[in-house]
């Protein structure tokens, strides 16, 4: 069963030099206790895409579409009903785990205020307690609850920033890049934290990055983005044994393999579009290998092929 | 903390010595005698040359300042050549109406700036945003007497609400005085009417004090709040559901309060010192009016004293500041 449902979510930033279309018309299911990855470049609104489901996105975004909790549209929600299921239901993990904990505030304060906002009435020991159980959980000695954030490296604060997202046994956790601003031996640690994680809590997850190895390693199905829209949705081995839109193809083999002689980088020609003002067909026709005269002039619809979504002309006929 | 709070007091004494000494070099090499103005341009030479003898003018210049030092260590700052009272017995007659004068400003001053800075940097752009940044220009802008006068034109003179001058009225001291603090004074002693005219005659210079200098303040909160609310933790803190409030005073406000705090201290021993035009507008018998009075009289020693009297207090305050940062910052401390 989908315990996050997103139909038809269009996001848009206004700002001085024009609207950004930063998420167009994604739609997609997170099933219970699975995990998803969102994968794309930089820009292409992956980021944009996590932020909305909480709601947190700066004043110039307007969101249309639904994100349903279990049903619930959280764009109906007001402010404070919004406020109460985040932490609670669905929690965050960012990427830059040197600037996501208050500095001035012990990390049993973090913990503390955590509850105290959900539940005003939790006893200290119990709020020990659980504090505890989520270091503990994520390998952070409990004896650090005591500790300032700054007396914590990189990977060590990212993990209490983990313990801080579960603690309360969110039903999603998305994860924004949470391995990008650390080094691999580090990224390994704290992609096995995940993964222990999910095997053991009730908890579906949504990692959005840009690495397709941690993709590999981490998710059960993916989402490939482009320039705003979802362009391919799979199960991961499928996925990458055969992928069906272009870009898919072109990010994979983008992936450089140490054991190939080749040792040519390969990378996809060009940029992404300018959001402001996109191409009128499909987003990635400039810089697609297979483009026909018909990518030019009309963006493609999303079509199912088995239990897989691609959103490519290469896939069936316009009037199909 | 202990070690941190003694190293810092420990650092500030070289910075009073050397205060000390730039005062007591600068006030020899600047014209101006204080026995010919005491006497007067007519005075006869025999006459001058005795009083300067008797205020040991004459010895070399090295000997005055070890005498003036010593006079220092021993916790009075000499007598004043034109009272020949002990300075620091002046100074501690003047010293709490100032004192008074300068605290209600800067409750003033923190008050506005604190929560018109915090919600305009919250309101970033929005229309409560563009009054406090035309707020904190224009109110920088007031020249000080100018809207002290203003004051009392509106308050005092036309609408008769609250008195212009003075720090009481007549027969309305507290008695017996314990701080010199009027206010404080008239609630140790439960004089309630005494209480009610030291706050009515303390509104309007406290205000004219407190709203100019509120206006740097305003600034300040402003763009240091605008930079943490843009910082990952915030965004991290309302991602737990956090309170806007919460974010917006416990994490946001909080975390941009040590530059803030070093700059309200500054601001407040400034204004001891500054609150001089303050006190001429409302006749305000405080240490600056003491100080101008006593520069017209070249009365060197109370000078010193005075001046070194405002080194010693900027020097507390600022340790208090670093104390409170200390206290609110973990690497500071640590």
């Amino acid at each position: 069963m989908a315990v996050l449902n997103i139909k038809n979510l269009f996001i848009e930033y206004l700002t001085k030099s024009g609207t950004v279309k930063a998420v167009e018309d994604v739609s997609f299911d997170v099933e219970e206790n699975e995990s998803l990855g969102i994968v794309g470049e930089s820009g292409c609104g992956k980021s944009t895409l996590g932020t909305a489901i909480l709601r947190l996105l700066p004043q110039n975004a307007t969101i249309t579409g639904k994100i349903l909790l279990n049903g619930v549209n959280l764009l109906e929600l007001n402010n404070e009903s919004m406020r109460k299921i985040r932490g609670k239901d669905i929690a965050m993990i960012f990427q830059d785990p040197m600037t996501s904990l208050n500095p001035i505030m012990r990390v049993r304060d973090h913990f503390f205020e955590l509850f105290k906002v959900h539940n005003p009435d939790m006893k200290k020991n119990e709020m020990i307690k659980i504090a505890s159980e989520a270091l503990e959980s994520v390998g952070v000695d409990p004896k650090r609850l005591d500790n300032y954030p700054f007396e914590f490296s990189g990977g060590m604060r990212q993990r209490v920033m983990i313990a801080l997202s579960i603690a309360l046994k969110p039903k999603v956790l998305i994860a924004d890049e949470p391995t990008t601003a650390l080094d691999v031996v580090v990224q390994e640690q704290i992609m096995q934290v995940l993964k222990n994680l999910m095997r053991t809590k009730n908890m579906s997850i949504i990692l959005i990055t840009h690495d397709m190895g941690i993709v590999a390693e981490m998710a059960e199905r993916v989402a490939v983005m482009y320039a705003g829209n979802l362009v391919e949705l799979g199960e991961i081995h499928e996925l990458y044994n055969n992928p069906l839109h272009p870009y898919t193809r072109m990010l994979l083999e983008s992936i450089p393999n140490i054991k190939l002689d080749d040792m040519d980088l390969k990378f996809i020609p060009g940029s992404p579009p300018d959001l402001k003002n996109p191409p009128k067909g499909c987003k990635y026709y400039p810089r697609c290998p297979f483009a026909k005269d018909i990518c030019k002039e009309k963006d493609p619809k999303t079509r199912k092929i088995g239990n897989r979504i691609v959103k490519c002309w290469l896939y069936g006929d316009e009037d199909e | 903390m202990k070690t941190y709070i003694l190293t810092r007091i420990g650092l500030s004494i070289p910075m009073i010595l050397i205060i000390l000494t730039i005062v007591f070099f600068v006030l020899r090499v600047l014209p101006g005698n204080p026995v010919l103005a005491m006497l007067g341009p007519k005075a006869p030479p025999s006459v001058v040359k005795a009083m300067e003898h008797q205020m040991g003018l004459d010895k070399p210049i090295l000997v005055q300042y070890v005498d003036y030092l010593k006079d220092i260590a021993h916790g009075n700052f000499g007598q004043s050549t034109v009272t020949g009272m002990p300075v620091l017995k002046e100074l501690m007659q003047k010293f709490p109406a100032t004192l008074e004068l300068t605290i209600f400003a800067m409750i003033v001053a923190v008050f506005i700036g604190i929560f018109y800075g915090t919600l305009a940097a919250y309101k970033l752009g929005s229309p409560l945003d563009v009054s406090a940044r035309i707020y904190s220009i224009f109110v920088y802008s007031f020249p000080v007497f100018w809207f002290g006068l203003m004051l009392q034109l509106i308050f005092g003179v036309w609408l008769h609400w609250l008195p212009v001058s003075g720090e009481s009225s007549p027969f309305m001291t507290p008695d017996p005085t314990h701080t010199g603090l009027y206010v404080v004074d008239a609630i140790i002693n439960g004089q309630w009417d005494v209480l009610k005219d030291s706050l009515e005659h303390l509104i309007l210079p406290s205000l004219t004090l407190g709203i100019v200098t509120s206006s740097i303040f305003v600034r300040m909160v402003r763009a240091n709040v605008v930079l943490t609310l843009s910082q990952q933790f915030i965004t991290a803190a309302r991602a737990r559901g956090v309170k806007e409030k919460t974010v917006l005073f416990r994490h946001a406000l909080k975390n941009a309060l040590p530059p803030i705090l070093t700059i309200m201290g500054l601001q407040f021993a400034l204004l001891l010192g500054g609150a001089v035009l303050t006190e001429v507008t409302f006749s305000w018998p405080g240490i600056g009016s003491y100080l101008v009075s006593r520069i017209h009289a070249r009365d060197f020693t109370a000078i010193q004293g005075t001046i070194v009297f405002f080194a010693i207090f900027v020097a507390i305050i600022s340790i208090l500041v670093d104390v409170i940062n200390a206290w609110i910052n973990p690497r500071v401390r640590y």
